[in-house]
Order: structure tokens, then sequence, then C-alpha cells
């Protein structure tokens, strides 16, 4: 498989005043396989959403280089799509049009994009409501709305930012098995944000485990798990040994992000 | 003196509750109008100052010898010409302001302290200058509501724009969204709620101001039939006009409300609460 995202040495420093420089990444490489499924855990603050920022073309400075096939990324890009960690649905719209949103702004008509649409709003299990607005909605079926919105616009790449991480426990597994479903039906290529470790290693091929301030990746482990998986793969114990492994390598940077934030908070 | 009733739109919350307001609402109407007879009848009876309170059924007759007079539809015009063209000219340039303040950081920042200063401070001492300027014909009441609709619309218009969702114009960025769509399927749809909520608003002020400027100066318009009414010491004539005044906000308020609510069909359901509208 062809590697269809290429992630270079790509550092980001946030300067808002030039007084407290906040270096959120360094040095950051890591190439995506067409088709794959990668998810990137790490402590809060690690660089996680900056990471998908510059992927998707959100943040225009940075050193380092993002290539798609091969060519350089500036800009917001067609084949990469974005769900983002908040709610960002529009609230004006009924969950139809928000996922017929990005068709309605390609010039796409009415009775062809609704139809589109439909499909995407079944494939996040959404049928009977179409017509609802985001208001009438649980967090989760909104954060599914979003999804299935990025999916209308059929990206190469979809980058997920923490979509259900203010979701419970139980919810958030059985979306997991959702996403895989869509996963495997449109061999779309993912990257997922996450905190969670049971869902990291439920989903993906391979997990990317980034390092609390500046923003590194530590580690990268490969799932070997075999697929199609659901999440009952996760009573098994090789499920069981990728979780500790991965809890072992984050317990470290979650106390050394403690720590640090501990001390900036007694050095105010 | 008049006193200005408070409009406020129930939520449906049973019919029971529904039916309660109503009786609360029924009571309080016939509560004012034996009060007000009260002191009609002293006022008769020359215990209190004869005639500063006419009894309702005098008024009841004046309020029916106004809509009769031919004279006063063409007060009601020329109040209704000044409100129009105020009110549009005011929150037009508004509008345009404002979103131009929500698009350029710069341009916000530079002219928001002069704003914010002549925003709070009462409209009315400009009067003199709008006379000066303009006579005192239609043309200064027109300039006085347009004057008094700008404020609350630049205000309310700038503020939306300014606190419209990040993330939803990340969503737009994120789509590859032209200048064009994000203008008109991000931000117009998104300002909707501020802007109508500021519209309401200054329509309210713009009636309160261009009063204000017929008491003063003018040959015509309801605020100068008032003003006559009084000098005249016609008392029944005069609360006429004040009630009917009132009736007409009231009812303009309300289709203001009906536009909110209707607009906001969408929030699930909370739509718009009526504010009472405080004016210098
Ligand atoms: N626009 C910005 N301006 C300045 N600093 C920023 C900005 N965005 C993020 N940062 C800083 O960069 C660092 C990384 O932020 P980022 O949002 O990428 O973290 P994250 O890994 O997504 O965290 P979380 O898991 O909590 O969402 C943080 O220290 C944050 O304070
Ligand atoms: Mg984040």
């Amino acid at each position: 498989m062809a590697d269809i995202l290429e992630i270079s040495e790509v550092s980001k420093t946030y300067d808002l005043d030039g007084e407290n420089p906040v270096q959120a990444l360094d040095r950051v490489t890591l190439d995506v396989a067409e088709g794959e499924f990668v998810s990137v855990i790490g402590p809060s603050g690690c660089g996680k959403s900056t990471l998908f920022n510059i992927v998707g073309g959100l943040i225009a400075q940075y050193e380092g280089s993002v290539r798609i096939d091969g060519r350089a990324v500036d800009g917001a890009h067609r084949d990469v799509g974005v769900v983002f960690q908040e709610e960002s649905t529009f609230p004006w719209r009924t969950t139809l049009d928000n996922v017929a949103f990005p068709l309605e702004v390609q010039g796409m008509g009415k009775p062809e994009r609704d139809e589109r649409a439909r499909k995407f709003v079944s494939l996040v299990g959404l049928e009977g409501f179409e017509n609802h607005y985001p208001a009438q909605l649980s967090g989760g079926m909104k954060q599914r709305t979003a999804v299935a919105r990025t999916l209308a616009y059929e990206p190469r790449i979809m980058l997920l930012d923490e979509p259900f991480g203010a979701l419970d426990e139980q919810t958030r597994m059985l979306l997991g098995d959702k996403m895989l479903e869509i996963w495997a039906a449109l061999n779309q290529t993912m990257l997922l944000i996450t905190h969670n470790i049971t869902e990291a290693v439920q989903l993906s091929d391979r997990v990317v485990v980034m390092s609390f301030r500046p923003g590194k990746i530590k580690e990268v482990i490969s799932i070997d798990l075999p697929r199609p998986r659901s999440s009952e793969v996760i009573s098994t114990p090789k499920f069981g040994e990728y979780v500790g492994r991965l809890w072992t390598l984050l317990r470290e940077e979650a106390s050394r992000g403690m720590v640090e934030a501990e001390a900036e908070l007694a050095a105010r | 003196m008049a006193q200005a009733g408070v409009m406020a739109a129930a939520p449906a919350a049973g019919a029971d509750r529904e039916a309660t307001v109503f009786r609360i609402r029924a009571l309080t109407v016939v509560c004012l109008l034996a009060a007000w007879e009260g002191l009609a009848a002293l006022g008769s009876l020359e215990i209190l100052y004869g005639d500063v309170i006419p009894s309702s059924w005098k008024i009841a007759v004046a309020i029916w010898g106004e809509i009769t007079a031919a004279d006063f539809y063409r007060d009601l015009g020329i109040t209704f010409a000044e409100h129009i063209v105020g009110f549009v000219v005011g929150s037009a340039i508004a509008l345009a302001l404002g979103i131009s303040m929500g698009l350029n950081p710069l341009l916000r920042k530079a002219i928001e302290p002069y704003l914010n200063a002549i925003g709070s401070t009462p409209k009315i001492i400009f009067l003199p200058i709008l006379f000066l300027i303009f006579g005192t014909g239609i043309d200064s009441k027109m300039a006085k509501g347009a004057l008094s609709a700008f404020f609350p619309v630049v205000f309310s218009t700038a503020l939306g724009m300014i606190l419209i969702n990040p993330v939803l114009l990340r969503v737009g960025k994120s789509f590859n969204l032209n200048r064009w769509h994000t203008v008109t399927k991000i931000y117009i749809p998104a300002m909707v709620n501020p802007v109508i909520t500021g519209l309401r608003l200054g329509m309210a002020i713009t009636v309160i101001g261009v009063l204000v400027a017929e008491l003063k100066f003018a040959d015509g318009g309801l605020g100068y039939r008032l003003g006559n009414y009084y000098e005249q010491f016609r008392i029944a004539e005069m609360y006429a006009i004040i009630l009917i005044i009132f009736a007409l906000a009231a009812v303009a308020n309300m289709g203001m409300t009906r536009l909110q609510v209707y607009a906001n069909r969408h929030q699930g359901g909370s739509g718009a609460h009526s504010l009472s509208v405080a004016t210098n």
C-alpha cells in the first residue's frame, strides 16, 4: 500500500505576544498508508489537535512538510476532511441539511445531494432523525451528524479529533463499532485522536503515542489483532496486552504532564 | 402619566398554567380600571385635582373621536413615515457598520470607544443639533429616529459577529468554502438571531426617539398632537393618544417577537424572550 499522507519533521510553536512561546509540536514524522486506521493518543495539551489542524490546512504557519500523494499541502485541502473536537453541527440546519452541507456548497442540486446525504445519515445510524435540528439531538447524535457530514465530503483522509470524547463509555464503544463498519465499508483512511486506550486498540492498525510538551512521537505501536473487529475483541488476552503496554507508556507522560501543570500553577 | 405595560411571552407549559396566567392578566386589568375609576371619582368630587384623571368612559369617547378624525390620520401618517424612514436608514447603516466591525478587528478596535461613549449618552442631547441641521419639520424626526435605531442595531450586530461560534468557521474552512459561501452559509444564518434582537430593540427605541422629537418641536405627528392636547388641557384626548401609541407599540413589538420566535424555531423550542425596553 502506498503512503497517502507523509508528515515529516513538523514543528509548531505558538507565539501569541512574543512573550511566552509554547512549542506544541517537535519534529513529528509519520506516514500513513491508504486505507489505514491510525489513532493518536497522548496527554492533554500535547499537540494532537495542532497536528490535525496542520494536516487539515487550518494552520498555515509551521515548520517541516506535509504531503498528500506526494504533493505539499498549503491551505485547506480537498482530500482532507475534519471532524472537530467541539460540537460543530450547524444549529440552523436539520440533520439532513447538515450532512448535505459540503455537497450544497459544491453546487450539487437538491434532489441529488439529499439522496447522497441520506446514505451517510443511515451509515452513522441516524435514520428517522433526518428532519431533526441539532437542539433536538443528543450529544452523541450530534457528533455522528458531524461525522456523516465529513463523510459526505468524501475526503480521501478523514481526521477525527476526539469526536466521541464527551460521551459515556458504552456509547463510545458502540460508536467505535460503527466507525469500524464505516471504515471497512468505505475503505476510508482515518486518523483518530483519542484519550481512550481501549478505543485506540479496538479501532486501529497503528497507535501513535505522543509525549507531553513539546509534543513528540514517543512510540508507534502496530496492533496485530484480526479484522473484522468489534467491541468483543476487548475480552481477548492479546487485547489486554496492548492496553497494558499503552498504559505504561502513557502513564509516564500523563504524570509528567501533571507535574508540569502543577509547577506552572505554582509559578503564577 | 402613562404606565407602560410589559409584554411577556409565556412558554407553553400546560394549559393549566396558561389559564392561570390569563386569569392574572385579566384581574390586573380589572384592578387597574377600578383604581382608575376610583381616582377619577375623587377628582370629580374635587377631592383630588379635578380633570387630571378623567373617567375611562370619557377616554373611550376621546379615543373614538380620534380614530374618526381625519387629521388624526394625517398625524399618524407623519409619525409612521418618520419612524419607518428613521428606522430603515439607521439600522441599515448600523448593520453595514456592525458587519464590517465583525469582519475587521482593526476597525472595531478603532471605533468601539466612540460608539460606546455616544451609545451610553442619552440621545436627546443631540436634539438641538438635529433641529439646527434638519429644521423643525419631518426631516429632523427622521434623523432622530435613525440615531435612535442605530445604536442597538450596531451593538447587537457587532457582538453577534464576534460571538459567532469559531468552530463553525473552522468547519467552513475545512470544507474549502470560498468567501461568498462563508458569508451566506455561515455568517448570515448565524447572525439572524442577534440581528433580529437588535432590530426589535431598535424599532422600539426609534418610536421613543421620534415621539420625543415631535413633542419638542413639530408641526405634525402623534407626539405633536399629544403636546397640543396637553397645552390645551384636553386631558381625555391626551390619554386617548397615549393609549393609541401604547397599542401601536405593543402590536409592533408583538410582530417582532413572532418574527424572532420564527427565526429561532430550530433552537429547541426556547423561542425569543421578550424584554422590556428601558430607554433614555
Ligand atoms: N491557538 C493557540 N494559541 C496559543 N497556544 C495554543 C493554541 N492552540 C493550542 N495551543 C497550545 O498548544 C498546546 C497543544 O494544544 P493542542 O490543542 O494541540 O493539544 P491537544 O493535544 O489537542 O489537547 P487536548 O487533548 O486537551 O485536546 C497546548 O499547550 C495549548 O495551550
Ligand atoms: Mg485537542
